[in-house]
């Protein structure tokens, strides 16, 4: 099957009543675990997996794909709004996606996230399609040093955003790759800083952390500060389409986000989380007034969210290509298609080019339901801020709760949101940036089990890092950048005396 | 699944027409019974866990509830159903890491496996294959072992973590062998794979449900299985088992069991033991389980907790070693 019969077989497949039927239950049901803080894609795929049973296996994946990319669109609706990001990834986006809601732009800070989301899954399916084989080898090429390497590139370059002091910034970054050594030491197997307990074996939960330095410590800073309850009514359902001058700032970080998040999600196990980063630290980097960032730059919103949604769909190659799930919800999907006797595998698109194609339809027809479907929601979701704070909030901590709940069923972790939320309402007091804390979370485990796996194939040799050719190219970007920020710090001061 | 549903309720009736004897088990169960499973939603033992409860379930007459409970190897899913334990409703299903090795790799469980677990069947067990890629000039074990002999670490192998299943049977089958092989950890078999396929790593023990659609599509040889007979989702596989100086009883297989907390009535514990081997027993039950990898192995309450004692002196004796090298 060529890729245009295959594209066309696909989008009749995909068009079946039957089967549509199944990717818009998907597609809500993502938006709406989008939108709701803490509850996430997981927790929602974890619930259908029995109905999945009772269907095809195509109209299954398709249902699951749908929650999985349709949670990136309604993640962005609460970041927006209330400072509240739905899911982790979309953490990015309340550093400047908060500020336009608290200038009365949320409504179009609302339609940068969605036609960013839309356009970036766009070109998301068009490097699934195009360079489906080119990035599945890329994967397989990826060694431990190159993902250690390409990682500390991500760390330097993402270290010093949304915040306007560096000193700041690295503060939060180094406490959140403390945060992430808690557990059971991948290359070791040396439990550290758990004190006995087993529900920190695993480490920290993610989605306690992203909920109680976000979530909870907002709550608190509004329920404490009666301006900024007030604050809320000002908002208006004004100006929801945005001006000719947002839709020109929004091209090319929409462009740039989309490469970098199809890049990005193709790889297991880095995700839509490194990508959303690095495209906020892109963004602020090339821009004419890096100052506006963090002040309600659209930039802001339309980089990140582009790059998280096209990861969502990139995501996909290894799952499908090589049958190597990159993350847990991509597992759990796979995990569906095997109790219908489907093994998954390099050998599935042969077996069943029917789900390939059916899927990648499903893709494009999933995205253009959301985009319709989200655009009217804007209104709804902006008047849900005239909703009274004292309705508003205790539902928001339900919510955040019952979200932090479904990831393992432990009691302890909803203690630990608490106890998080409270640190992290501090920590905002301070105006120390959460998203920086996240970042280091995020990615410091990653850093070190891979730098010490790199080493440990290389026998202990560091000249792996610069003897593999993807390694040393991250390597030497990250020179290069540290280089740059030097000489514009040593220029600065130097025009300041001048 | 509708046919096993029409056939799952045939039985679930016939047994209920049969007369059972008046005691305990006449009431039992009174609602809801509870099933923790350390593994989350998706996963293969959580997979397996509801081939055998949906069946249980028609045959107990009562809904049964699969909690899933993740975390620290499994170790958390019995903590949990410990804790929930009381009402005689409350059970778990375990693979063998928590009832066998993870008192040696971590401080404290907070269970005690003798006395605060019943042991009610064995439901399954799964060998594992030793996986090189394809690109690998190596092509039977007698190859392997001659390449790791060459010198120390001459061969580095992925696993799913230390102290796992994968990392455990390699260190065995070194052992085993005489030779020493470089250990490099990792979370899944999703990224052991990819290491291999990447040339970055040499072997790994794997299990077959993980292995095999890499092995049908081109980018990975088995060289050998840990189960005393062939597995029969890869009949082609050799046994190590009296391969290439291995000796012949060379086995390490994982496995999946039924366990209830201490205290459960002990008719409870024969109820459950008998209908859950009377379900294992069904062709197509035996068919859903050796296709995500697991053999059924029905018996006795009894045979478990021999098979428990066996295993944590086998696997201790590994981990020793093991500790003595680092």
């Amino acid at each position: 099957m060529t890729t245009w019969e295959g594209l066309l077989y696909g989008i009749g497949f995909a068009l079946q009543p039957e089967v549509l039927v199944y990717c818009l239950l998907g597609v809500v049901l993502g938006t709406f675990v989008g939108v709701l803080p803490g509850i996430g894609a997981m927790a929602a795929i974890s619930l259908l997996l029995p109905v999945t049973y009772y269907i095809t296996p195509e109209a299954a994946l398709i249902m699951l794909a749908g929650v999985y990319y349709g949670a990136q669109y309604g993640g962005a609706v609460a970041s927006i709004l209330m400072r509240l990001p739905g899911t982790p990834q979309s953490a990015v986006t309340t550093l400047d996606g908060y500020p336009m809601a608290q200038q009365g732009r949320a409504g179009v800070a609302l339609f940068a996230a969605m036609a960013s989301s839309f356009a970036g899954s766009v070109i998301g399916i068009v490097v699934l399609v195009v360079l489906a084989g080119w990035l599945s080898r890329a994967a397989v090429a990826f060694g431990a040093a190159d993902y250690a390497a390409m990682m500390i590139l991500g760390l330097v370059a993402a270290s010093t955003i949304g915040t306007a002091r560096p000193a700041k910034g690295f503060a939060m970054v180094v406490l959140g790759l403390l945060l992430g050594c808690v557990g059971t030491d991948v290359n070791s197997g040396v439990q550290r800083f758990t004190f006995g307990q087993t529900e920190l074996l695993d480490g920290i939960n993610l989605v306690a952390l992203a909920m109680g330095l976000f979530g909870v410590a907002e709550v608190i800073a509004n329920v404490r500060d009666p301006e900024r309850q007030s604050l809320s009514e000002r908002i208006g359902l004004r100006r929801l389409m945005p001006t000719r001058d947002d839709l020109r700032r929004m091209g090319w970080p929409t462009l740039r986000g989309s490469a970098l998040g199809a890049f990005f999600g193709a790889l297991p196990g880095t995700g839509s989380t490194l990508s959303s980063f690095l495209s906020y630290a892109m963004e602020r980097r090339v821009a004419r007034q890096p100052e506006r960032f963090g002040n309600g730059a659209i930039e802001g919103i339309a980089g990140p969210e582009a790059a998280n949604n096209s990861a969502s769909i990139t995501a996909f190659v290894p799952t499908l290509t090589l049958g190597i799930p990159g993350d847990p919800i991509m597992a759990l999907m796979l995990g569906a298609l095997v109790i219908h006797g489907i093994q998954p595998g390099p050998l599935m698109l042969e077996a069943r080019p029917e789900m390939f194609w059916g899927l990648v339809a499903s893709f494009g027809i999933g995205n253009l339901i959301l985009l319709v479907l989200n655009l009217p929601l804007i209104g709804i979701w902006v008047a849900m801020l005239r909703i009274p704070f004292r309705w508003l909030y205790p539902a928001i901590l339900v919510f955040l709760c019952l979200g932090v709940y479904s990831v393992r069923g432990l009691s302890y972790d909803i203690a630990a949101v608490a106890l998080i939320g409270l640190a992290g309402y501090l920590l905002a007091l301070a105006r120390f940036s959460p998203a920086l804390l996240l970042l280091g979370f995020v990615l410091g485990p990653l850093i070190e089990t891979n730098l010490r796996r790199a080493l440990l194939i290389s026998r202990g040799d560091p000249m792996v890092f610069l003897e593999r050719p993807i390694a040393a190219g991250f390597v030497l970007a990250t020179a290069a950048l540290l280089l740059l920020s030097l000489w514009q710090a040593w220029h600065r001061r130097a025009s300041r005396r001048g | 699944m509708s046919i096993n549903l029409i056939r799952s309720v045939a039985l679930g009736l016939a047994v209920a027409s049969v007369a059972i004897p008046a005691s305990a088990q006449d009431t039992w169960p009174t609602g809801p019974v509870h099933v923790y499973v350390g593994f989350p939603a998706g996963s293969s033992p959580d997979t397996l866990a509801r081939i055998i409860t949906d069946p249980l379930a028609q045959r107990l007459g009562q809904p049964i509830v699969v909690e899933n409970r993740p975390g620290a190897g499994g170790v958390i899913g019995i903590q949990q159903m410990l804790a929930a334990a009381g009402d005689g409703h409350t059970f778990g299903t375990t693979i063998n890491g928590p009832m066998t090795t993870a008192q040696r790799m971590m401080d404290d469980t907070g269970y005690d496996v003798s006395t605060d677990i019943l042991p009610v069947t064995l439901i399954a067990t799964s060998p594992l294959v030793l996986a090189v890629s394809s690109a690998s000039e190596i092509t039977d074990v007698a190859g392997f072992i001659a390449a790791a002999g060459a010198e120390p670490q001459a061969i580095a192998y992925g696993s799913v973590g230390q102290g796992s299943g994968a990392h455990l049977t390699a260190e065995l089958f070194a052992a085993e062998a005489g030779v020493e092989m470089l250990h490099v950890p990792f979370t899944s078999y999703a990224e052991v794979t990819t290491s291999i396929m990447g040339g970055e790593i040499d072997a790994g023990f794997m299990a077959p449900s993980a292995a095999l659609p890499h092995v049908q599509g081109g980018n990975m040889r088995m060289l050998g299985i840990t189960s005393s007979e062939p597995f029969p989702q890869a009949p082609d596989v050799p046994v190590l088992a009296g391969q290439a100086g291995l000796p012949a009883d060379f086995r390490a297989e994982l496995w999946n069991a039924f366990i209830a907390p201490a205290g459960t009535d002990p008719a409870v514990v024969e109820r459950l033991n008998t209908e859950i081997n009377d379900i294992l027993s069904d062709p197509a039950v035996q068919e859903q389980l050796l296709a995500i990898g697991w053999n059924a192995a029905p018996g006795t309450p009894g045979d478990l907790a021999e098979r428990i004692v066996v295993d944590t002196a086998m696997w201790g004796a590994v981990i020793d070693r093991v500790q003595a090298q680092q």
